[in-house]
């Protein structure tokens, strides 16, 4: 209940930060929803040429694109600086964290917000708007398929970030693994062949951030609830485990600062 | 002659810099080869689902050929507007500013120095990894025709992303501009689907844009070279080099006017 509290304080810090340059936020905010729409535009181009890929179709990619959308929004908004975890790792600025009496990793990554995020994760209710899916409890299953998403995908970039504690600075395998993630996660997942979706539910688990969160969107299954609970809480459980013991290994760069 | 050889000295010297850092060089061009398999497997199973070998007059060996030069051109630009609105942001423009060059040939020539290797080095991989999933080129000579075309579609960019880079004299933050730009790329350049597959009327639109003529141009010159095809993509380069150049200038010239220097 604390540790809640205490991220309940910092995402109001972070949103208060961002609202100081309104009109900013609302640009990056609005530019990132009209960013969206190009992108997906793309999709609709295709499928307005070919109708279907392996019994996929536009209004899946709709819902897909739109759970990965407010998925990454969403972690962009309360743990922006997971996309820079590697950094501050590698430039030994963990030790202002360390030196607050609260848990490193959650205040690490919760200390930023991307105010881009806030319009992907509002496209993202668009886009499903706009799949031809939307019911009251396809939203409520919506809301839940985001959640699960998100703790996947946050917990992807602490795993893969925490690489930093033994290699030093990663930025561009970071970035690599960062648009495999997003960019496998988009593409519908029957044009793959059995090892490719393999790879997409271990070690890049796009699949649980894009296609099993809209199949469970679309129908209600036992099966791809237990799939979502399962690998957001082993990602997480993983990711936790790996930044613990990287941490053991942290050296401090001497540069406690003011963080601003 | 004095005036050239300036600029092509500070192209030689950004140039050699992008060197330095090898590592970094080819660490960055790594996301070519995944970009190119999921291509390969998206377009291995439509191909099969239109149960043609020809689409829009290409053939999947030239789809995945024409999409691995597209992405070299997309991966191997430099973040010219975002550096320009950085030199705004920090102060640092005001060095570059009183030095005895023009701003935008200085600009120009580190672009093309930047653009260089990291254009190759993308290229190596993006073909390598073709060449493994689908074979070789059906016309090898088509990289050839092509370069000028390449050569054409880096300096539009560098045109379009100088603009975005001036507009951070007035607004600082261009974020915003260069995803948009980047997403009016991938849709009216053919950067993800080639031109020939869209709709007539989208077509029509698109071949008249300078998009066109940074992706798709350069692209399907590559696949099916012909001269046809070269003199209609050379002159709608070159028309759009011209007008493009000619607003690059009239925008710095009043975006000057408009500059906030922040310390420095």
């Amino acid at each position: 209940m604390k540790e809640i509290k205490f991220l309940f304080a910092i995402w109001k810090a972070n949103l208060q930060s961002a609202m100081e340059y309104r009109i900013s936020f609302l640009s990056q905010m609005l530019g990132m929803m009209l960013n969206n729409f190009m992108y997906f535009a793309i999709w609709i181009i295709f499928f307005d040429r070919f109708q279907d890929v392996r019994g996929w179709g536009v209004n899946d990619m709709y819902v897909t694109f739109g759970v990965l959308a407010s998925a990454f929004g969403l972690v962009s908004v309360l743990f922006g600086n997971a996309f820079l975890l590697s950094e501050v790792i590698a430039r030994g600025r963990l030790d202002y964290y360390l030196s607050m009496p609260r848990p490193v990793l959650l205040h690490t990554v919760a200390s930023r917000m991307i105010a881009s995020g806030v319009g992907d994760f509002f496209y993202g209710f668009i886009s499903y708007g706009l799949s031809g899916y939307l019911t009251w409890d396809g939203l409520i299953r919506y809301i839940l398929a985001t959640l699960l998403a998100a703790a996947v995908f946050a917990a992807f970039l602490i795993l893969t970030q925490s690489l930093s504690f033994w290699f030093g600075m990663m930025s561009n395998f970071s970035q690599l693994v960062l648009n495999a993630m997003l960019t496998f996660g988009i593409y519908p997942i029957t044009i793959f062949d059995s090892y490719a979706k393999f790879l997409l539910f271990t070690i890049i688990p796009a699949a649980l951030m894009g296609a099993i969160p809209a199949e469970f969107i679309r129908a209600f299954t036992w099966g791809t609830l237990a799939q979502l609970l399962v690998g957001a809480a082993a990602f997480l459980g993983l990711a936790i485990f790996v930044f613990q013991a990287g941490l053991r290994r942290y050296e401090s760069g001497s540069a406690i600062q003011v963080e601003v | 002659m004095k005036t050239f050889r300036k600029y092509w000295s500070i192209f030689q010297i950004t140039l050699i810099n992008s060197l330095a850092y090898p590592g970094e060089l080819v660490g960055r061009s790594l996301m070519i080869i995944p970009f190119m398999w999921i291509f390969h497997q998206l377009w291995k199973v439509t191909f099969n689902a239109a149960g043609a070998d020809v689409i829009g007059g290409l053939t999947l060996r030239d789809m995945l050929w024409y999409l691995m030069l597209a992405e070299t051109i997309e991966l191997g630009r430099p973040p010219l507007a975002r550096t320009m609105s950085e030199n705004v942001k920090d102060g640092s423009i005001a060095y570059i500013l009183n030095k005895p060059y023009d701003f935008l040939l200085y600009q120009f020539s580190t672009a093309m120095g930047e653009t260089i290797f990291r254009t190759i080095v993308n290229a190596f991989f993006g073909s390598l990894t073709v060449w493994f999933l689908i074979g070789p080129p059906n016309h090898p000579e088509g990289f050839l025709i092509a370069l000028p075309a390449v050569v054409g579609a880096w300096t539009l960019h560098f045109c379009v992303n100088a603009m975005i880079g001036l507009s951070g004299f007035a607004v600082e933050d261009v974020s915003a501009f260069t995803w948009i730009y980047q997403k009016l790329v991938f849709i009216f350049g053919g950067m993800l689907i080639p031109l020939d597959f869209y709709p007539e009327w989208l077509q029509a639109i698109a071949r008249a844009l300078p998009f066109a003529g940074m992706i798709y141009g350069p692209s399907r010159l590559f696949v099916t070279p012909g001269p046809e095809l070269f003199i209609n993509v050379m002159s709608l380069q070159l028309t759009w080099i011209l007008a493009l150049t000619l607003l690059l200038v009239i925008v710095y010239r009043r975006g000057l006017t408009q500059l906030t220097v922040n310390g420095g």
